[in-house]
């Protein structure tokens, strides 16, 4: 049921991503909802839904990009496979592991983004880059990881009551 | 099956086929699926946007009524004054005409054929590129490295087309490097953009008289872009003792997070100049 119900919340928030995000920038960089919004869903679901949705998520945010289809993928993988080994090891996901999940997620990913849109031939000023996008980008992130979650943690609860752990 | 036994060789085979796509978008294979993907993408995130802007607009109006009244006297005063100015500019504007009639000679801006297109995106989802798209594709004679512009300047160039849809790599973007000129000492430049949405112009000569306020434009050297396009001011000016040039901070007139309409130059074509390079090299 998660694969399918990516496609419309994703789609949500690829939507918001493209409209209401640029209002609320802080210096270039602002909340990466796709990225949470996978981040959310792939803590409590099954590693195959987690990397389904890092695919779907990352390329509606590619197409709407100058960047190349799959840019944004590569981060979403690590930290879905990152965030999947730990589930798999603590009982329940706290504060705190939520926390460092998106700021070490946030980092991975937006690195990741950066390294592939330099190979692709786009300049990017690194030192500036870090404190101008992905600083902000990662406070944004941080402060709405936990509305994100709950509302995301209700759907899941609501659509899928058999939880799977094949891979765990 | 085999591979989804461990969760290495899971995650191995996933990022290897985000690797394929990567490298498949890159050299241009995906092209015509991502065109296809993308138009639906286009037409829900346009409307979306056109939504949010007068949601915003409306929101700005009610808690603005007063700057915006006496914004409005402010224009009033300036307008009034500004007549007198006009009245002269056009006695110039008259003896411009005489004296281009007399050398035979036309600037190319006249002659520019141009297409409207309204923003559909004002902002790459990826933050660190500075992009637009714009409803005008193929089907509207739209092709890369057209110039788009408004009548303030310079907005970009055209760099991925569609059937319905462009994107635009804005000036600002610190890919976007354009050949510049100052337009009162006519000396050249590289204008190229910054990740803070700002633009400097590099390389300009040591002895170079660049003053503040001074408008850049485009040079039309390299012959990829039309000359004499407005690209923004110069608001500061630098020069190191060990550099042999020069730098100055532009600032467009452009309020590049806000464009709703552009014009796209689909008349000027572009010079190939890479066939001289080919004929030195062999």
């Amino acid at each position: 049921m998660g694969n399918f119900l990516a496609i419309p919340i994703l789609l949500i928030a690829v939507i918001l991503q493209a409209t209401v995000v640029p209002q609320v920038r802080l210096l270039g960089g602002g909340p990466d909802l796709i990225f949470l919004a996978t981040l959310a869903w792939s803590i409590n679901a099954r590693l195959e839904e987690g990397v389904v949705w890092s695919f779907i998520g990352g390329i509606f945010q590619d197409l709407l990009s100058a960047a190349p289809t799959g840019t944004s993928v590569f981060g979403m993988l690590i930290v879905v496979f990152g965030v999947s080994g730990i589930g798999s090891q603590v009982y329940r996901i706290g504060f705190l592991l939520l926390g460092g999940s998106v700021l070490v997620g946030t980092i991975v990913k937006q690195l990741s983004m950066y390294f592939v849109l330099t190979l692709a031939g786009f300049s990017i000023d690194w030192l500036v880059t870090l404190g101008y996008v992905l600083l902000p980008t990662l406070i944004y992130n941080l402060a709405l990881i936990w509305p994100v979650y709950w509302i995301l943690r209700g759907i899941q609860r609501r659509f899928s009551s058999n939880r799977s752990f094949s891979m765990r | 099956m085999p591979w989804r036994r461990t969760r290495l060789s899971f995650l191995f085979f996933s990022l290897f086929m985000c690797s394929c796509m990567i490298i498949l978008s890159i050299i241009g294979t995906l092209a015509p699926a991502e065109s296809v993907l993308a138009a639906p993408l286009n037409v829900m995130v346009g409307f979306a946007d056109d939504t949010s802007r007068n949601l915003s607009a409306l929101a700005d109006d009610l808690s603005e009524i007063q700057s915006l009244r006496e914004r409005n006297r402010e224009l009033e005063a300036a307008w009034a004054s500004a007549q007198a100015e006009l009245v002269e500019l056009r006695e110039y504007r008259a003896d411009y005409n005489r004296l281009s009639e007399l050398l035979n000679y036309d600037a190319p801006a006249r002659n520019q054929v141009t297409v409207a297109a309204d923003v559909i995106q004002s902002y790459d989802p990826s933050a660190v590129l500075r992009t637009i798209t714009i409803n005008r594709g193929t089907r509207d004679g739209i092709s890369e490295g057209m110039a788009v512009v408004t009548d303030q300047g310079m907005v970009g160039r055209i760099i991925d087309v569609t059937a319905l849809a462009s994107r635009v790599l804005l000036v600002t973007d610190p890919s976007s490097s354009i050949s510049g000129r100052l337009q009162e000492s006519r000396e050249p430049g590289n204008v190229v953009g910054l990740l803070t949405g700002g633009l400097r112009m590099r390389d300009i000569p040591l002895d170079a008289e660049v003053s503040e306020g001074e408008l850049v434009v485009t040079s039309g050297l390299g012959g990829n872009l039309p000359p004499d396009l407005e690209i923004g001011i110069v608001t500061s000016r630098r020069q190191f003792e060990f550099e042999i040039t020069q730098e100055a901070e532009i600032r467009s007139l452009i309020d590049f997070d806000n464009l709703e309409i552009v014009l796209i130059i689909t008349n000027f074509e572009p010079i190939d100049l890479t066939s001289f390079d080919d004929e030195e090299e062999s």
